[in-house]
């Protein structure tokens, strides 16, 4: 019995700290649908999000730094798909592709001719736990998620910047049409999509863990996008969705000690995505300008 | 001193010159007319007024100054305001939300709804509009969205308002409507430039026109001083003839029949209870505003969409309620799509390509499997001669043709396939006048070889000059149908808005 | 009227030999883009690519291996590019290749006594059905509940990944010996290579034959024109009686297979058991080898083989002078980039020009 509790326990716990990625990528990516953008890049924002924000740590031995830099290098590959996609009119999925592929890439070499590792980063500081009465030890990053799903559902439902985000995403030319900038409404959220996706890689690695690790998004980006959906392109929604994919990803802790191989309990959160895809995603209606590039 | 001047207007996109040299002006308090067919340029030149393209030659001035308008945000802030043939309006977001954003009343760092919400009413009072500003755009219907467009144009304080084609989607009684409206923000002193190639309304409403063919002005007329006829000339370049008839005089047997035909979209009905038939040597014209059952009655009766409830003849064969496209296609019944763009044509593939898109499976084209590529080519040349596409070869890719020969291709990919009956929807719409009465020419004579032909166009003139009989269409139902020539304007406007008139079967 | 048609035509013929022109700048900004990077981390980058050439093309033994390392990438090249026909992004050639690759080791390997010739098409029959349904799956998910099929392809990436490998760990696992793979394949399934001393495989002319058979199906029947409508415009494909649901099923089956085949390739010609993890991306770089022909099948052939030698040349450097093959990645991901964005590497092509005016 008392096991049971343990494990009930554990659960909760990992499945707040296993939504904390997931869910800040998910409301990155309501920035960029809600502004037309198919943020197909959260993969990559999150992995140089992450690789980043070790190598801050590393070398500041400061995790404030080290989550500045994890925000900076999820800015960068958002800038870029940003860029691509409104300037230069490049599909948004191919466009996402190609920069999840570089930011693999990159990373990986950056970890070798850093570190001369290729597997991982050594160990840098990490962000420590606050103590919070009833919940205990936990990250301050998960106070940061909620503040960030409060404040982004006020900003896009209750702020002239969220009716002008929102009418951009579903009619650009509309928008333009009454003296909206398109571009820059576009370009704004393209950047908060960088800074939450940045802050969701780096509470990967230096939060969860304390080092980066090679590909350590682990498709956790194509995840966010489909809780993105999922939470229909609201905050509040994908915080929902994130708690379902950490508490996901937090059967693989329990599980694991029960003999099960891991191969298989591993494949838990991509079925969940799977089975979402496939029972949820079709009744719901995404803003009508979402990955359209309009031509000028 | 006029409200707008333009002068010496020159704009060329690549390879196109669409204004050469124009001229247009306006006065405070007038409504004028800017004419001429699709492609003449009008719109362009709009577009330049309201800096949406900037003219490669030419000066523009606002009310005695001269102005460069760089964006449409500039031409509102010189009090001009636009409202475009495709509404540019976000169907989710309320009525206040659309008319206010870019320009909304806040409340510290907050958007301020309530204020959004009585200043939306106020202005919509002002004009005579009854409106609920909280209701979202998407449950509006379509001349209900054009006057919220107005209102947006309105509540930027403009003082001279662009109308692109704004009655090509209305109702009669909704144009009355309209332009009851506009002489209303005249008599306030607004300048109204109307888009338009129709030229009765021309005659009705307005008190100017300029003449736009080719890119150039053909000159500024007074309607008191000039006649419809004279109008179209200056048009066309060349003598038209306006809305001939040309009656079927030869009508054979039923050769298509639909009967109880029941669609739903969920549990509301989107047709319920069509009952209509073709016969031998007609054509059939389904008149009614559009987005009452229209394109669903055409995919119902193209294999599209299925049926909760139908009956399908086509001579003595029947047709089953779960049959495909293909089997539709098979039987005979030849499809001109409504939008030629997204179902007739691949535009991104060759003309020979396309001609053969639907009838792609035929033993002619096969042998063993694999494509006739000599035969293929062969069908597409002839295709091209007989149905006088303007293409340098079969090669080249159809989006790169006219509207015109787009929906020629169409038509001939058709009609070469010799079916017995065609479901034509808006066969000749966005196309130009020559092509216009190239393909009812076409139409005609392909019934007259003792075909049927169903015609579905939101273009009233259309219907009634080509067709034999009519059926009108109102909320999914049939709520008349006789000889076109039965029926009267005044009472094809009643009956397609949900009006009664007596003696309603003939 | 007339002369419009013509100067749109015209148009049309310039954008085509440009099209040409911005691959190859691309391909080439690329390997600038690469180069700088290159730089930034201590190499010079004109050693480098001198060396990546010759371990490409220098000698015999290099030629060789960039052939060897070409095959799997003509492979997913060819499957990407069938997809894509198709109006799918199939991202998912990754996966497929494992599960082909799997399927082929079990019959490679459990099925027993046939001849070569029987055996070996076997095998590889049951590689593309294996890959070609998973991926079918894809379609399905597609045409049933209009899930994006880039989600699903990467989703299903990752289980199969993760189901080989618990396969491979557990249930499957060759008895004798401690690594994660399948049981040898018997010789009766392996394909036949060129040389004793190298790894080339008769694999490679396999994806000869495949493109051939790919082109065709597209070029010449009712199936491939079906496919290319239904890719290029949906609703007019539906309109002209095409059953575009099969269409996209067929078509990601097709994809799927051939990825499947990459993999058997893999495992007859190289390595003769199913490893677990054998593939560092093969199926990943199939988007590249894609996308710098412009999804071409035939040409995926070229591409593919020029990506090959980027490989074999890196690997070499690798081994010389240790620096990092993952740049090949990096170069892939740019090629990708620059490939998709025509009106980038136009621009930055008119900054070179207006440079050269003045």
């Amino acid at each position: 019995m008392g096991s049971l509790l343990d494990k009930i326990d554990i659960i909760l716990i990992s499945t707040i700290r296993m939504s904390v990625p997931i869910t800040l990528a998910a409301v990155a990516g309501v920035f960029s649908a809600r502004a037309g953008i198919m943020a197909l890049g959260l993969e990559g924002m999150m992995l140089a999000g992450a690789f980043c924000a070790a190598l801050g740590s590393y070398i500041a031995g400061n995790v404030l730094i080290g989550l500045l830099a994890g925000i900076i290098g999820g800015v960068i590959i958002s800038l870029f798909h940003g860029i691509l996609t409104i300037r230069y009119k490049v599909d948004h999925v191919i466009s996402g592709i190609g920069l999840n592929l570089l930011a693999s890439g990159i990373t990986t070499v950056l970890l070798q001719t850093i570190w001369g590792n290729r597997g991982n980063s050594p160990e840098v500081n990490s962000i420590s736990p606050i103590h919070i009465p009833i919940l205990g030890e936990i990250s301050p990053l998960v106070c940061v998620m909620i503040l960030v799903v409060i404040l982004s559902w006020i900003v896009i439902f209750k702020t002239t910047f969220g009716l002008r985000l929102r009418m951009v995403g579903e009619h650009p030319k509309a928008a333009s049409t009454v003296g909206i900038n398109v571009n820059r409404v576009k370009y704004i959220s393209v950047i908060i999509t960088g800074i939450l996706a940045g802050l969701s890689g780096a509470y990967l690695s230096i939060d969860h863990v304390n080092l980066f690790v090679r590909e350590m998004t682990a498709g956790r980006g194509y995840i966010a996008v489909v809780v993105n959906i999922l939470g229909r392109y609201n905050p509040v929604g994908a915080l929902g969705g994130g708690l379902l994919f950490g508490f996901a990803d937090s059967i693989q802790l329990v599980l694991s000690g029960d003999n099960i191989p891991g191969q298989l309990i591993q494949m838990i959160p991509y079925i969940v995505t799977l089975l979402v895809l496939m029972f949820a995603v079709r009744y719901i209606r995404p803003p009508a300008g979402l990955g359209k590039n309009v031509e000028d | 001193m006029n409200a707008v001047e333009m002068h010496g207007i020159s704009k060329e996109f690549p390879g196109v010159k669409a204004l050469d040299n124009v001229d247009f002006s306006i006065n405070k308090g007038e409504i004028h007319a800017l004419l001429g067919e699709n492609g003449a340029g009008k719109s362009t030149l709009m577009k330049v007024l309201y800096g949406m393209h900037q003219p490669n030659m030419g000066t523009i001035s606002i009310k005695g100054k001269d102005v460069r308008i760089n964006s449409p945000i500039e031409a509102i802030k010189l009090g001009i305001g636009m409202v475009h043939q495709h509404f540019m309006l976000v169907p989710v977001l309320t009525i206040a939300e659309n008319i206010v954003a870019g320009a909304e009343p806040k409340n510290g760092l907050f958007f301020d709804l309530h204020k959004a919400i009585s200043e939306v009413d106020k202005l919509a009072k002002d004009v005579g509009f009854t409106i609920d500003p909280r209701k979202k755009v998407e449950e509006l219907s379509v001349g209900e969205r054009q006057r919220i467009e107005i209102l947006k144009a309105l509540y930027r304080g403009v003082e001279i308002l662009i109308l692109d084609e704004p009655t090509a989607v209305l109702t009669p009684l909704e144009v009355k409507e309209l332009f009851t409206t506009l002489r209303q923000l005249k008599q306030k002193g607004m300048s109204i430039i109307l888009i338009t190639h129709k030229l009765h309304e021309i005659m009705e409403v307005s008190d100017k026109v300029t003449v736009l063919r080719d890119g150039k002005t053909i000159g500024t007329v007074l309607p008191k001083d000039t006649s419809a006829n004279e109008l179209a000339n200056m048009m066309v370049g060349r003598e038209v003839k306006m809305g001939v008839k040309c009656r079927s005089t030869n009508v054979g047997d039923k050769l298509f029949e639909v009967q109880n035909l029941c669609l739903k979209n969920g549990d509301r009905f989107c047709l319920k209870d069509i009952n209509l038939y073709l016969r031998k040597g007609e054509i059939l014209g389904i008149a009614g505003v559009e987005g009452n059952g229209q394109t669903e009655l055409i995919e119902v009766l193209t294999g599209l969409r299925k049926p909760d409830k139908m009956c399908l003849k086509i001579g003595e064969h029947e047709i089953s309620n779960n049959a495909g496209a293909d089997e539709f296609i098979k039987s005979g019944i030849g499809h001109i799509p409504e939008d030629r763009g997204e179902r007739g044509l691949v535009l991104d593939m060759s003309i020979k390509n396309n001609c053969i898109l639907g009838y792609h499976r035929i033993n002619r084209f096969i042998k063993k499997g694999i494509f006739l590529n000599n035969v293929i080519g062969k069908y597409a040349r002839h295709l091209i001669k007989t149905f006088k596409i303007k293409a340098v070869n079969e090669e080249i890719h159809v989006g790169t043709l006219s509207g015109g020969n787009q929906q020629k291709v169409i038509i001939g990919r058709i009609f070469a396939q010799n079916p017995e009956v065609v479901i034509a929807a808006q066969p000749t719409r966005g196309v130009d006048v020559g092509a216009i009465e190239y393909i009812h020419h076409k139409m005609i004579e392909f019934r007259d070889e003792g075909k049927a032909i169903l015609l579905i166009s939101a273009d009233l003139d259309e219907i009634k000059s080509l067709s034999d009989r009519i059926v009108i269409l109102y909320k999914g139902c049939v709520v008349a149908q006789g000889v076109t020539d039965d029926f009267t304007d005044t009472d094809l406007g009643i009956l397609m808005t949900g009006g009664k008139i007596s003696n309603e079967e003939r | 009227m007339k002369s419009n048609v013509k100067i749109l035509d015209k148009l049309y013929a310039a954008k085509g030999i440009s099209n040409t022109i911005v691959l190859f700048l691309s391909l080439i900004l690329a390997l600038i883009v690469g180069g700088v990077f290159f730089l930034a981390n201590g190499y010079s980058p004109i050693d480098a690519y001198a060396a990546i050439f010759i371990g490409a093309f220098g000698s015999f033994p290099a030629f060789i291996m960039t052939l060897t390392q070409a095959t799997p990438l003509i492979f997913s090249g060819l499957a990407f590019a069938v997809a894509i026909r198709g109006g799918m992004l199939n991202v998912g050639t990754e996966g497929q290749l494992f599960i082909g690759a799997f399927a082929a080791a079990i019959v490679g390997a459990y099925i027993k006594g046939c001849p070569a010739y029987i055996h070996i098409p076997l095998v590889l029959l049951a590689a593309a059905i294996a890959g070609g349904l998973w991926a079918a799956l894809v379609g399905f998910l597609k045409v049933r509940f209009g899930s994006n099929e880039v989600i699903t392809t990467i989703m299903l990436n990752f289980v199969a990944i993760n189901l080989t490998g618990y396969l491979v760990n557990y249930p499957l696992k060759n008895p004798e010996g401690m690594m994660a793979q399948t049981k040898p394949i018997f010789d009766s399934a392996k394909l036949p290579r060129f040389f004793s001393q190298y790894q080339l495989s008769a694999a490679i002319l396999l994806a000869a034959l495949t493109i051939a058979v790919i082109a065709f199906i597209f070029y010449k029947t009712p199936l491939g024109y079906e496919i290319e409508v239904t890719g290029k415009n949906k609703r007019a494909a539906e309109t002209a009686g095409i059953k575009i649901d099969r269409v996209v099923i067929i078509t990601m089956f097709i994809s799927g297979a051939i990825a499947g085949l990459g993999g058997a390739g893999q495992v007859m010609g190289i390595n003769h058991s199913f490893i677990d993890g054998f593939s560092p991306g093969y199926g990943f770089e199939g988007v590249a080898v894609s996308a710098l022909v412009a999804n071409n099948p035939v040409l995926t052939f070229f591409s593919g083989i020029l990506f090959g030698a980027i490989k074999a040349g890196a690997i070499t450097v690798n081994r010389i002078a240790h620096i990092p093959m993952d740049f090949v990645f990096v170069i892939q991901a740019l090629v990708v980039i620059f490939v998709a964005s025509p009106k980038l590497v136009g621009s930055i092509l008119n900054i070179f020009k207006k440079k050269g005016d003045k």
